[in-house]
C-alpha cells in the first residue's frame, strides 16, 4: 500500500505548483486553472486522509469544496468574459489602470 | 447518527435573507423592469424580518442544530447583528444610486442579500465547512458586485482582482482545513476526524492529536486565508484596487460588511477555538506563536495602511488603506484574544465607514467621476451639509473623543495593554496620531482651499438623507452613550468559553 505522506507530499507539490503558477502565469484563463489546480491538491489531501483514516466526513468536504469551485468558475469566467469585452486582452498586465 | 437536530429556528435569519433574495429575482424576472422601490423595500423588509428572528434566538444560548453545524450563540447574535446594520446601510445608500446609474436593480439587491445570507452562515459556523461555505456565499456575490458597472474597465478590473487573489485565498483557507480535519484523528473518538470547532477544541484540549504539526501547519495556512480576506499587511495588495474600481456603495459595503464577517469567522476560529487554555503541554506554544504573529501581523497592517493612505490622491483609493489600517487596529484586538472588543469596533467602523462612502458616493456623481481629493476643493461653503457630515466621519475614523471611532480604539487597545501588548499599543497609538494627517487632509481641503468654479450642489435622495442621519446617530450615540452597547456586550458569553466553566 502506497503510504500517505506520498499522497500528502503529492498535494502539496500540485499546490505549489498551483500557488508558483499564480504568480508567475499572466493569461487570465491560465491563472484561474493554476487556482482550480490548488483547490484540487486540497481535494486530494482531504481524500487521501480520509481513506487513511476510514472517516467518510472528508469525502464529504470534497464534494462541497467541488460543488463550490463550480459555482466560482461560472462566476470568474463571466468575469473574464466581461473584462475580455472591454479590453480585447486577457493579459493581466494590461489590467493597470487601477496602479498607484 | 440518528438525530441530526433539524431545528429551522435556528437558521430563520439566514433563511429569511435567502427567500428575501429569491423573492427579488423572482419579482425581477415578472415585472418588466423592477421599481427600485419596491425591490429596496422588500430588501430593508427582510433585513428588518431577519433582525426580529435574530431576536428571537437570544436566549437559545448554546443550541446547535443540523448536526452541530450551526451554533446560537451571544458571538452569532452579536456578530449577524452588526451585518444587518451593515447590510441596512448600504441598501439606503444605494437606492437612488443604483436608479442614476441605470444599473439593473433587482439583480444588484438580489446579490447584496445573498451576500448578506453568507456573512450570517460565517457567523453562525460551528463547523470549518460551514465556515468555508458561508465566506464563499459572499465572496462569489461581491465578485459580482465589483463588476457591476459592466462597461466600465475600472469595475471589471476591480472585479478580476477581486475574483483572483479571493480564490487564490480560499485555496490558502481551504488547504489549512484539511491539515486541521488530519491533524484531529483521534482512533478511540467517534467521528475519528472533525472539522467540527467544539471537537477541534475538546481534541486539541485532551491532546489527542494525529499530529501536532499539522495542527499547527493547518492553523499557519488559515492565517494566511483569513489575513487575505481581512486586508491585513502583508496580504493586503489587493484590496486598494478593488475598492477604487468598484462601484463606491460596493465600496462601503466590502470595506464594512463583509471585512467584519471574515473577522467574525477568524474570531471564532483564533480565539475561541485555539484559546490558551484549551492548550496543554506542546501544544500551549500554539497559542503564543498565533498571537505572537498576530500582533506582528497588526503592527504591520496599521503601519503600512496609514503610511500609504498619507501618499493618496484619490478618495476610495485614501479610505481603502485607511481601511487596512483600521483592520489592523482590530487585530490588536485579535492578538488580545478579547472578541468584544473586535466586535464593538467592527460596529463603529461599520457605522462611520458606510456614513463616510455616502456622502463620497453623492459626490463622486454618476460614473464614480469626481473621486479625486482635488475634486473636493472648496466644496465646503457651498455644499454645508455633505461637507460636515463627511468631516463628522473622518474625524471619527481618526477617533476624534465623543465618536464611536474613539470608543472603539480606547476598548481594542485597553485590552491590548491588559493582555501585555504594550509596544504593540504604543504603535497603534502612534498610527493613529499619523492618521489624522491625512483625514485632516481633506477636511481643509473642503472648507480652506479654491472652491472650482464649476463645482454645484449635489441633489441628495431621501433614502442617502436617512442613512446619513442613521450613521451620524450611530456614530454620536456610540460615543457618547455607550454603555448600553457595552453593557450588553459585558453579559454576553460565548458557547465555547461558558463549557469551559
Amino acid at each position: 500500500m502506497i503510504p500517505l505522506s506520498w499522497y500528502l507530499g503529492l498535494s502539496a507539490l500540485l499546490f505549489t505548483i498551483g500557488a508558483v503558477g499564480v504568480f508567475i502565469k499572466r493569461n487570465a484563463i491560465t491563472i484561474f486553472l493554476c487556482i482550480e489546480l490548488m483547490l484540487n491538491a486540497v481535494n486530494l489531501t482531504f481524500v487521501a486522509l480520509s481513506s487513511y483514516f476510514g472517516d467518510m466526513g472528508g469525502q464529504l468536504f470534497v464534494f462541497i469544496v467541488m460543488t463550490v469551485a463550480a459555482a466560482e468558475a461560472a462566476v470568474g469566467l463571466a468575469i473574464i468574459i466581461s473584462i475580455f469585452r472591454n479590453r480585447e486582452s486577457l493579459n493581466v498586465d494590461e489590467a493597470d489602470s487601477l496602479k498607484l | 447518527m440518528n438525530n441530526i437536530g433539524i431545528n429551522y429556528h435556528s437558521i430563520l435569519p439566514e433563511a429569511i435573507t435567502a427567500g428575501v433574495a429569491l423573492l427579488i429575482m423572482l419579482v425581477d424576472a415578472f415585472m418588466r423592469r423592477i421599481e427600485r422601490r419596491i425591490a429596496g423595500a422588500i430588501a430593508l423588509a427582510g433585513l428588518t424580518g431577519a433582525a426580529a428572528a435574530l431576536y428571537t434566538l437570544r436566549n437559545q444560548d448554546g443550541v446547535t442544530s443540523f448536526n452541530s453545524m450551526i451554533i446560537v450563540d451571544d458571538f452569532r447574535l452579536i456578530f449577524a447583528g452588526i451585518f444587518l446594520i451593515a447590510t441596512f446601510l448600504t441598501v439606503l445608500i444605494s437606492l437612488r444610486w443604483i436608479e442614476d446609474e441605470q444599473l439593473p436593480t433587482g439583480e444588484y439587491f438580489a446579490l447584496l442579500m445573498f451576500a448578506t445570507t453568507g456573512m450570517l452562515l460565517m457567523a453562525s459556523a460551528n463547523d470549518l465547512v460551514m465556515i468555508f461555505l458561508g465566506l464563499e456565499i459572499t465572496s462569489i456575490s461581491t465578485y459580482v458586485l465589483c463588476g457591476f458597472r459592466r462597461s466600465d474597465t475600472r469595475s471589471n478590473e476591480s472585479a478580476v482582482k477581486y475574483f483572483i487573489l479571493g480564490s487564490f485565498s480560499t485555496a490558502f483557507l481551504l488547504y489549512g482545513i484539511a491539515f486541521i480535519y488530519g491533524a484531529t484523528y483521534h482512533a478511540a473518538a467517534t467521528p475519528v476526524a472533525t472539522t467540527n470547532l467544539q471537537l477541534i477544541k475538546e481534541r486539541v484540549a485532551a491532546g489527542h492529536l494525529f499530529s501536532p504539526e499539522m495542527l499547527f501547519a493547518g492553523a499557519a495556512m488559515m492565517l494566511v486565508g483569513f489575513g487575505f480576506k481581512v486586508a491585513s499587511a502583508p496580504f493586503h495588495i489587493w484590496s486598494p484596487d478593488v475598492y477604487e474600481g468598484a462601484p463606491t456603495p460596493v465600496t462601503a459595503f466590502l470595506s464594512t460588511g463583509s471585512k467584519a464577517a471574515a473577522f467574525a469567522s477568524f474570531a471564532r476560529v483564533f480565539i475561541l477555538t485555539f484559546t490558551a487554555t484549551s492548550l496543554t503541554g506542546a501544544l500551549s506554544d500554539l497559542h503564543s506563536v498565533a498571537t505572537n504573529t498576530l500582533a506582528v501581523m497588526a503592527a504591520l497592517t496599521m503601519t503600512i495602511g496609514n503610511l500609504v493612505a498619507i501618499t493618496q490622491t484619490n478618495i476610495k483609493r485614501m479610505l481603502a488603506y485607511s481601511s487596512i489600517a483600521h483592520a489592523g487596529y482590530v487585530m490588536v484586538g485579535m492578538a488580545a484574544a478579547d472578541w468584544k472588543a473586535v466586535a464593538f469596533y467592527l460596529l463603529s467602523y461599520v457605522v462611520i465607514n458606510l456614513g463616510a462612502f455616502g456622502v463620497i458616493e453623492v459626490i463622486a456623481r454618476r460614473g464614480d467621476k469626481q473621486t479625486e481629493i482635488a475634486d473636493y476643493s472648496g466644496i465646503g461653503f457651498r455644499s454645508l451639509g455633505l461637507s460636515a457630515t463627511l468631516s463628522l466621519f473622518l474625524l471619527s475614523l481618526a477617533g476624534i473623543p465623543l465618536t464611536a471611532g474613539f470608543m472603539g480604539k480606547l476598548l481594542v487597545f485597553k485590552s491590548a495593554w491588559a493582555s501585555g501588548f504594550h509596544a504593540l499599543v504604543v504603535i497603534a497609538v502612534i498610527n493613529s496620531a499619523i492618521s489624522w494627517y491625512y483625514y485632516l487632509k481633506v477636511v481643509v481641503v473642503m472648507f480652506f482651499s479654491e472652491p472650482q468654479a464649476e463645482f454645484k450642489a449635489p441633489r441628495v435622495a431621501r433614502s442617502l438623507i436617512a442613512a446619513l442621519l442613521l450613521a451620524i446617530i450611530g456614530t454620536l450615540y456610540l460615543g457618547v452613550l455607550p454603555g448600553r452597547v457595552l453593557r450588553a456586550l459585558d453579559q454576553a458569553t460565548d458557547q465555547l468559553k461558558a463549557a469551559r466553566k
